[in-house]
């Protein structure tokens, strides 16, 4: 290549003016100022780089004009306050050794150095004058306030020899860790495994159950993973993924492709933060999106917009219409033809008229979605999917559109989770349980898709079982379920639950119920392990006590996290290995063994062992990358806080299997193709279904395309599932094709007087009550008014924002103040679900005007009735910001008056409600509560005769499809039903 | 808030620590001539104090930079002469296809040689590998595309003026020595490849007055500056407003001698581009671009006379 050079000329020394510059700087930067001022010009923020983390400088703004330094240790660790799991930074005081701050960590591959406002809001949380930093016991009765401080010595044993008993005695299923958002991958599940308890609870079916249920029935893997970067078109069922749960990492990416030019499209019946910067904000008739998407689906198929090349080779097209259309051809024209004719009935007009949204703006929606191609992300997660009957087919059809641009694992496209997920392989792992949990996995919801755990309360009423030790883990059920005064109900009562023990950092409703307040680290104060789906790659992450972390980068030893958390607080991964230790003293049960140290046998299990096993061992390229940097795997995590593994995964699912894989071989007539050779061993043991072997025990292992056998899918076909042969076989053959169910709050299910309530969304500053704690969280967001449209409003003569509504569900009422808003649709009331925290008098242990509403509980002949004596205020405690709270609103807990709804497919509970909301009568007060729980009894009878139970419709005398995903499998045996001698396969 | 470490997770992919090289003091140098032009006084002093310059007073930094002769290379090398549009992204693709976000003002010159430095430090840092040759070329085209196809005129331009002329001789002494370190193909970069139209003898007005204050059009820098000596220098009034504005105000009182002194303006920049110290393929053709637009606007001033 010819080059052009300039002439000679005199220059002048620009060496040593260089480095004259770079001198300046670094003593600038050195007295903790900034050299060059402004907003960066390389890159939206700045960060301290990682070699300057062992002693970061900066002045003290508060000392201003004196030019006091203060000089920090950063130490990484992860955000706990959702399931996004974002990087945080902690600045830790080179002289006090107390956090100072938290903010993001620029390490994180996820995250990427930026949070949302719950992250930083964690040193609240850690300095939160009402958290429990001390093992305490309950002195008076269940619910009286009344406590003595114990050692963890004494805890640990009256626990440990509680749950021995169960387990000696067979009452393996009297023991259940009841966890909220887990924030780590599988530690708790093994711990239970390692006791031979299924006891494994969730909070999912009251969260995210409808929206997996429909991706894992097309896909065999219940999260989607959607590229948003790299979209053109991103489609989104309601916000709340993006605005909630992966609000940041999904928010930061879908910001970046708008700038590249992408549109968002988003359903949601509320002007959300989403929906103020989508190109479509559609509004519907809640309950009506799937047949928004089915009529997208129609446009695609009718315009000639279908990848068929895609749909050839991985759909399962061909069990469809032998299932469907048996006695016509069965080649892929006729398919073609059958799959125009299936949805046919599905036009703008009929969608128009179930959603109420004009017919041309669809039209014009779904050609933004058609011209998608393969750059079409989309997602679903809670809200719709989480809030009607049948909602679990919002997300079977949003996945359908993807299915059908063949926008499956492609740039832009949406991924199945598990290829943008690692979990990686821990030291020990113990075999399935051999016991069966009916209280969480009952017979009437085989295809459940997690726990009905919200229904415990009914069951344990019903007589299907007790609980000798109930453990919440960072939970709060009384709280976050629907209908939570019946949890209240049987959380006091002895009979049916024998010991309660609480896990949390901090107090909530649930917790006041308790046997034992046990205190838990917050996101800086315990060991977690995590990797979720934000991008197409892979990475894992670790949450870690910083304390311990900065102390051993100043040479010191810590074994036990409670030197370095504040009080006693303890963190789980500990607990448990001593629990498990105490419950098995000389390994004679067969636990013991799984708490033990590989290196120094006979000796119990370090969180450094474990945590640096599992590192070395199980994460690829993290040794290699700690060794370039003279530090183990486990130093390196501890020093960056996470680890990329890979970028860029791709479409796995067309991989080719390798021959070695490959040993006698069966091929079905639809390509399924099994081998006899033996699965090998991955070190990632990320969720996925797990298709049942062929009638010789070969397993499942790729399905033949164009003459290869390739990857496919985790599904029985080896392909995406148009057609659920699982579906069909187990009770449900009309929903077995992605279809539209009408919701339970569908106009039709009306009275007059009646109205939807939309109960499920998130306000991004709050998560449930675990962030609650935070002053600056709920300084931001302390109130949750109902959404009310105008119109609405002068028809039910609510005359101004604040005046007080009632709204009526089923078993009660709730008394909240209306906002008046064009931001809902008419017809539709709305109210997160955040606020509404509350304490009851007497219970002294919580700061009198400790952000939640000081209530009294009564209960009479109509049920139970809540009123607030006392609302938030200043007070004095050792936080001078408590004497600055100026507002005294805390919301209104509308979860106590919804009964349950569980979805008899998908085993959601749907949230929706169907209300009656008038202007307050006399005597009303904000925040006022009625419920009867007898009512609650009688809705539950009522949606639970919607179920058609295993023991009538297993086609295979089991209880469940044995290749659906489910928490903590217990082993196969326990598949069977009750009575049944068949074996399952 | 500092830039040093922007491309750190680049040298973490084949796990190398970003340090400091033995280039680090080139690197810091071109980063502070760069935000000399971007930071006001008198946050700006500590760098022109490190680097030796006079320091600015904020009514200069903001006649030069702000005013005169705002560094951006969007209104350099687009068809309007204005921020945004082609010239804009351009840079910003360049910035998405090493895999980074674009900031608001991608093509500043600040930013420019920000990213300049980042990628040499970046690069610095992970000697000897594939990463170490990708950062290379990424900075290599960043010289030549979205650099060398319109600084040289831009820091000639800022030359004459005597506040900034000290910081634009050092800042193309110092990319002098990157253009000899790093060389420069023979091809044009590809703004230039794809330039606009030069003036045209049949132009009319409007046209003329739309290409006058587009360098890339002209193949000169037309400042405020200018203006006020081109009307003091024939005796026309300038009307306060933009340039296109004056010049039509300037046209209208005296139309011979205004394009007569835009003709020996271009000839000016002919040699400008001819015998700066910045030599390449890009000064040859705007040395063209300016005798070309020399020719046609002395053929209107006799057409008018």
């Amino acid at each position: 290549m010819p080059r052009h050079r300039t002439p000679h000329q005199p220059t002048p020394d620009l060496g040593a003016l260089g480095e004259r510059v770079s001198a300046a700087r670094a003593a600038v930067e050195a007295r903790g100022e900034t050299f060059y001022q402004g907003a960066s010009k390389t890159f939206l923020a700045g960060f301290p780089p990682p070699q300057r983390w062992d002693d970061w400088v900066e002045l003290d703004s508060r000392a201003w004009p004196e030019r006091v330094e203060h000089h920090s240790m950063l130490v990484p660790t992860t955000c706990f306050n959702c399931e996004s799991a974002c990087g945080l930074l902690a600045y830790v005081d080179r002289e006090t050794l107390q956090v100072r701050k938290f903010e993001g960590n620029p390490a994180h591959p996820g995250s990427r150095g930026r949070n949302c406002a719950k992250g930083p809001s964690t040193i609240n949380q850690v300095t939160d004058p009402d958290r429990i930093l001390y093992p305490l016991r309950r002195a008076g009765e269940r619910g009286e306030g009344k406590w003595e401080r114990v050692s963890w010595d004494e805890a640990l044993d009256a626990l440990a020899a509680r749950l021995r008993a169960a387990i000696v005695e067979g009452r393996h299923n009297e023991i259940m860790i009841h966890i909220g958002r887990p924030g780590e991958d599988g530690f708790t599940e093994r711990v239970l495994a390692s006791w031979g308890v299924d006891g494994h609870n969730s909070h999912t079916n009251v969260c995210s159950s409808g929206g997996r249920t429909g991706f894992q029935f097309w896909t065999g893997i219940d999260r989607p993973s959607p590229d948003h970067a790299n979209a053109k078109v991103i489609y989104l069922i309601s916000s709340h993924l993006e605005t909630g749960h992966y609000f940041n990492p999904h928010a930061q990416r879908i910001t970046e492709a708008r700038a590249k030019g992408a549109k968002v499209i988003v359903l949601d019946t509320r002007l959300s933060n989403t929906a103020t910067h989508a190109d479509y904000w559609l509004s519907p008739q809640p309950g009506s999106e799937a047949a928004i998407n089915l009529a997208v689906a129609r446009h695609i198929i009718t315009t000639g917009r279908v990848n068929w090349d895609f749909v050839r080779d991985w759909w399962n097209w061909q069990e469809y219409m032998e299932a469907r259309h048996p006695d016509g051809p069965q080649g892929f024209e006729a398919f073609q033809a059958a799959l125009a004719e299936e949805y046919d009935g599905y036009s703008f007009e009929l969608a128009a008229a179930e959603s109420g949204i004009d017919a041309a703006i669809l039209a014009e929606m779904a050609e933004v979605v058609a011209g998608a191609g393969t750059a079409f992300s989309c997602h679903s997660w809670r809200s719709a999917a989480a809030s009607n009957l049948g909602g679990w087919q919002v997300s079977r059809t949003v996945f359908f559109l993807a299915a059908l641009l063949g926008a499956v694992a492609t740039p832009g496209g949406t991924f199945p989770n598990a290829y943008n997920k690692y979990v990686p392989r821990p030291i020990h792992t113990p075999p399935h349980p051999k016991v069966w949990q009916e209280l969480s996995w009952p017979l009437e919801f085989p295809l459940a898709q997690n726990e009905l755990s919200f229904l415990l309360p009914h069951f344990l009423k019903d007589g299907r079982g007790r609980l000798d030790t109930y453990f919440t883990r960072v939970y709060n059920p009384v709280w976050t379920n629907p209908d939570g005064l019946s949890w209240m109900e049987v959380l006091t009562d002895t009979d049916k639950v024998g010991c309660y023990v609480a896990l949390t950092p901090t107090w909530n409703e649930s917790a006041y119920f308790a046997d034992w307040g046990l205190p838990m680290g917050h996101a800086s104060e315990r060991h977690d392990t995590h990797s979720y789906e934000q991008y197409d790659g892979q990475w894992v992450g670790f949450r870690q006590p910083v304390l311990r972390a900065a102390r051993e980068r100043l040479g010191e030893t810590v074994t036990d996290t409670r030197e370095v958390n504040p009080g006693e607080v303890w963190e789980e991964n500990e607990l448990y290995i001593e629990l498990s230790w105490r419950i098995d003293p000389d390994g004679s049960l067969g636990i013991r063994r799984y708490y033990e140290s590989k290196d120094r046998p006979g000796e119990k299990l370090t969180v450094d062992e474990y945590y640096g096993w599992m590192f070395e061992h199980s994460v690829p390229g993290l040794p290699e990358a700690a060794a370039a940097e003279g530090l183990s795997a486990l130093q390196y995590m501890r020093r960056y806080g996470a680890f990329e593994i890979t970028k860029y995964q791709g479409a796995l699912y067309a991989g080719e299997v390798p021959p070695a894989e490959l040993e006698d071989i069966h091929v079905t007539p639809t390509g399924r193709v099994y081998t006899a050779a033996p699965k090998p061993e991955s070190d990632n043991i990320g969720p996925l279904g797990a298709p049942p072997p062929d009638d010789e025990g070969r397993r499942p292992v790729g399905v033949l395309v164009d003459g290869t056998v390739r990857r496919g899918f985790p599904t029985p076909s080896g392909r995406l599932e148009l057609y659920s042969s699982t579906i069909a076989a187990w009770g449900w053959p009309e929903h077995a094709l992605p279809g539209y169910i009408r919701s339970h709050v569908h106009p039709d299910e009306l009275a007059p007087d009646q109205m939807v309530l939309l109960s499920t969304f998130r306000l991004p500053t709050q998560i449930h009550t675990r962030s609650a704690n935070s002053k600056w969280l709920d300084e931001l967001s302390h109130t949750n008014p109902v959404w009310i449209h105008p119109s609405d409003a002068a028809r039910l003569g609510v005359r101004r924002t604040g005046d007080l509504v009632r709204v009526s569900t089923d078993i009660g009422y709730f008394v909240a103040k209306a906002w008046i808003t064009e931001g809902i649709r008419p017809g539709v009331v709305a109210c997160s679900h955040h606020m509404g925290r509350w304490k009851l008098t007497g219970h002294d242990q919580v700061s009198p005007g400790g952000m939640m509403a000081t209530v009294d509980l009564g209960h009479g002949a109509a049920g139970w009735s809540m009123h607030a004596r006392k609302r938030v205020g200043p007070y004095s405690s050792a936080d001078p910001d408590t004497r600055r709270i100026w507002w005294s609103d805390t919301g209104v807990h509308q979860n106590l008056t919804m009964p349950v709804h569980p979805d008899p497919i998908s085993g959601m509970h749907c949230w929706h409600q169907a209300v009656r909301v008038t202007p307050a009568r006399p005597g009303d007060s904000h925040g006022d509560i009625a419920v009867d729980t007898e009512k609650s009894r009688e809705v539950y009878r009522q949606w639970m005769a919607r179920t058609r139970p295993a023991g009538t419709y297993s086609p295979d005398s089991t209880r469940r499809p044995a290749w659906l995903m489910r928490p903590l499998k217990p082993a196969a045996e326990t598949f069977s039903l009750p009575g049944a001698t068949g074996t399952r396969r | 808030m500092t830039a040093t470490h922007a491309l750190v997770p680049a040298t973490r992919e084949v796990g190398v620590a970003a340090a400091p090289g033995d280039d680090a003091g080139r690197w810091e140098l071109i980063r502070a001539l760069g935000a000399l032009c971007s930071v006001a006084p008198p946050d700006g002093w500590v760098i022109s104090d490190a680097i030796g310059l006079r320091p600015w007073s904020r009514a200069e930094h903001t006649a030069v930079f702000v005013l005169d002769l705002p560094p951006h290379a969007s209104i350099h090398l687009g068809p309007e002469g204005k921020l945004g549009g082609d010239g804009a992204d351009r840079v910003a693709g360049m910035w998405r296809a090493l895999g980074l976000v674009p900031p608001a003002d991608a093509d500043h010159l600040a930013a420019l040689l920000a990213l300049y430095a980042e990628l040499g430090q970046a690069g610095d840092a992970c000697q000897g590998s594939d990463t170490r040759r990708r950062l290379d070329h990424a900075r290599h085209a960043l010289l030549a595309e979205h650099l060398m196809s319109w600084l040289p005129g831009y820091l000639a331009a800022a030359g004459t003026q005597h506040a900034a002329s000290g910081w634009a001789a050092l800042t193309a002494a110092a990319i002098r020595r990157e253009v000899d370190r790093m060389g420069l193909p023979g091809e044009l970069p590809a703004a230039l490849r794809e330039a606009p139209a030069p003036l045209g003898a049949g132009d009319g007005l409007g046209e003329l007055l739309d290409a006058l204050p587009a360098p890339v059009r002209t193949g000169f820098v037309l400042t405020q500056a200018d203006l006020v000596g081109a009307g003091r220098q024939i005796g026309v009034g300038v009307r306060r407003g933009e340039r296109r504005f004056a010049l039509r105000a300037m046209l209208e009182q005296d139309p011979s001698a205004t394009l007569a002194w835009l003709g020996a303006h271009a000839r000016r920049w002919v040699s400008l581009h001819r015998h700066g110290t910045l030599a390449g393929p890009a000064q040859d053709w705007w040395a063209d671009r300016a005798a070309s637009t020399s020719a046609v606007l002395d053929s209107l001033a006799r057409s008018v006379a």
